[in-house]
């Protein structure tokens, strides 16, 4: 797919921005602060509909725009895509109104002109966004994984995000059930029907998780093994549903222990099984056994919503044990596999937004990547430093320059100017 | 202070207590309403304003809201009352009977089980239903809630509930869009669902 034109009205530091874009490399380069990140930001906005770092969404509209006090304020991305099926117009409205002199936030998505659900947007426009701060995710916290590994599969499998979306409903639901019941001792029979919704709802998201993780893993453990590492080190990746009272135990977690071995050999025969009555039984069997648990919290204690994904290499756990370097090659290996799965889940390459990771890299790892990228489809890059380049890719480049909410498209002129300080850095 | 007359300012506070008027409308019908060129306009507006709490309550056999209590569909004897239909809200009812396609009895619970607004079984009119199913000669329920999460849970609550009474219970075809109200169904789609009815 490809993104021919983008427009921002209000959105971050762009008041109005129309643009049109070609297939192959793009290169936003300028100063910091101007708008960079915010271009890969709204594309990844519409793709996703959400925000990459999770902040609220109104603070997206621009500011100035919020300050005229208006009734109501409206940002908008509009975007063109080129699918392998045809065009297709994409926008989403983010609103902010005056009811009743307090403000109220709301979005509106727009496909093909015509009024849709926010979920109808994913499908249309799928991305892999590169950050520099993503190789933190191997030793955050679990829900960092999770939200990253939710985005990465509502964008290739629209019945996973439907499923996904009611079972946090179901979620909340049986959680206020179980609240009331600590209150008042009674709803026990709600709390029943609304158990065999959360493990049939959990079910299709743990199989689908449990599936498309070893699918990753496969892409990412290759990818790893013979471009990364040259064949020295082995990376795994292990999905680990949330299926046991306590959680596993952590006490070291470094090499994988029994309990983990066997929790990830089960989860990989669920990932081959066709149906879903396997994971209802096993999800449904924990949920029974913790049941007082819960009654006695006030919360759902198991579930999906408490999974978590690692990465392993050699055989010890990346998160305590890795160098930063093993981590970035790590984190990169992932990255490109995503780029492979998507395109073999959809059959067709994602658009790649890179923010500011060349310059994180190494000279080798930076070659792959750009090699990697420029056989691929679209790729949008931002850098301050456009002599980071080397001059092949920049030739095969266009290039915007960047400036106070500003694009400029640079002419050969400017690129000249950069193969000569390439040629004296060389010397 | 205002400097607005009392009487106005009144009317302005009141309408933008409504849902969906802010101040900016409030004002707008206020003055529409003491300049307007029907003088008679706002005497019947006050009228029927009066009428809607005064005449109308709650039938106190389905629930549904009525002038008369029982209900015309109550003490109608030419409709079927070994059929039941429960529904949500009264604008669910009033959807179905445009539907024409339903000739039994109906049932209002008022809402729809949600533990998140604190909505639970008592909540709803769902005792005096099953007393009304313990005392009448039903021998078929069909539920009729609607294509949401908290719809689906009260159907199944239902089920439950009324597991006993070795009734025939059925809920709409979904051939209603999931997470649609009844009340914005249009007509056939809403005929098609009862017809096409499962049984649960
Ligand atoms: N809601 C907003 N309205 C207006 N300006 C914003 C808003 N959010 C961020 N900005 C501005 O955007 C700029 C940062 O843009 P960014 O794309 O991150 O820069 P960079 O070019 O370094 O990637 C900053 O100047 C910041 O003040
Ligand atoms: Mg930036
Ligand atoms: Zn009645």
């Amino acid at each position: 797919m490809i993104l021919s034109y983008l427009s921002l009205t209000n959105f971050r530091n762009y008041g109005r921005l129309e643009v049109n874009f070609s297939p192959g490399m793009t290169l936003l380069y300028g100063p910091n602060a101007q708008g960079k990140t915010n271009i890969l930001e709204s594309i990844y906005y519409l793709a996703t509909t959400r925000s990459p770092q999770a902040s609220a969404d109104y603070q997206i509209i621009n500011w100035e725009a919020m300050e005229a006090d208006d009734q109501i304020v409206v940002g908008r991305i509009v975007a063109q895509v080129q699918l392998p099926e045809g065009p297709r117009h994409i926008e989403m409205r983010l609103i902010q109104e005056k009811v009743r002199g307090s403000m109220r936030f709301r979005r509106e998505a727009l496909l093909d002109r015509r009024k849709v659900r926010l979920m109808d947007l994913l499908g249309n426009l799928r991305v892999v966004l590169f950050l520099p701060s993503d190789v933190e995710m191997i030793g955050g916290p679990p829900a960092t994984r999770r939200r990253y590994i939710d985005i990465l599969l509502c964008q290739v499998d629209p019945t996973y995000c439907r499923t996904l979306s009611t079972y946090n409903k179901v979620l909340e639901q049986r959680n206020a059930a179980l609240r009331q019941h600590l209150e008042t001792g009674r709803g026990r029979d709600v709390i029943r029907i609304l158990t065999d919704d959360l493990v049939q709802k959990g079910a299709v998201i743990i199989q689908s998780r449990a599936k498309y993780m070893r699918h990753l893993a496969r892409v990412a453990q290759r990818i790893h093994y013979e471009s990364l590492t040259d064949g020295r080190e082995t990376l795994r990746l292990a999905y680990l549903p949330r299926l046991q009272g306590n959680g596993l135990s952590q006490s070291t977690g470094d090499e994988m222990s029994g309990e983990m071995q066997q929790l990830s050999e089960k989860v990989d025969w669920l990932a081959g099984q066709s149906d879903y009555s396997p994971v209802e039984e096993w999800f449904s069997k924990v949920v029974q056994s913790q049941e007082a648990r819960d009654l006695s919290s006030g919360v759902t204690t198991v579930g999906p919503h408490r999974d978590d994904w690692r990465f392993w290499i050699n055989g010890r756990q990346l998160a305590h044990y890795g160098s930063r370097g093993q981590q970035r090659s790590a984190m990169l290996a992932f990255k490109l596999a995503e780029i492979e799965f998507m395109r073999e889940i959809t059959g067709d390459f994602p658009i790649l937004l890179l923010d500011d990771v060349v310059a994180e890299l190494d000279k080798s790892r930076r070659a792959l990547l750009l090699s990697f990228i420029q056989e691929r489809t679209q790729a949008f890059l931002t850098s301050t430093d456009s002599s980071m380049f080397p001059s092949t890719f920049l030739r095969s480049t266009k290039i915007f320059v960047v400036k106070k909410g500003r694009l400029e498209e640079e002419t050969n002129q400017s690129i000249k100017h950069v193969e000569e300080v390439e040629d004296k850095t060389q010397i | 202070m205002s400097v607005l007359p009392r009487s106005i300012q009144q009317l302005i506070n009141e309408f933008s207590r409504l849902p969906g008027i802010g101040p900016k409308s409030a004002s707008r019908l206020a003055f529409f309403l003491l300049r307007g060129a029907d003088p008679n306009q706002a005497v019947d507006l006050a009228n029927a304003l009066v009428a809607l709490k005064e005449n109308t309550r709650f039938c106190s056999i389905c629930h549904n809201i009525t002038e008369d209590d029982p209900c015309v569909i109550c003490t109608n004897e030419e409709r079927d009352s070994t059929l039941m239909c429960v529904v949500e809200e009264p604008l669910d009812l009033v959807a179905i009977e445009r539907s024409r396609a339903f000739k039994g009895r109906y049932h209002v619970l008022h809402g729809s089980i949600s533990p998140v607004e604190g909505i639970g079984p008592d909540d709803l009119t769902i005792e005096s239903l099953v007393k009304r199913i313990d005392a009448g000669e039903y021998s078929e329920v069909i539920i009729a809630t609607n294509a949401t999460l908290e719809g689906d849970t009260t159907a199944r609550y239902l089920e439950r509930r009324l597991a006993s009474f070795g009734l025939k219970l059925s809920s709409l075809a979904r051939g209603l869009a999931v997470g649609s109200d009844l009340e914005y169904t249009d007509e056939v789609t809403l005929s098609r669902a009862l017809q096409g009815r499962q049984e649960l």
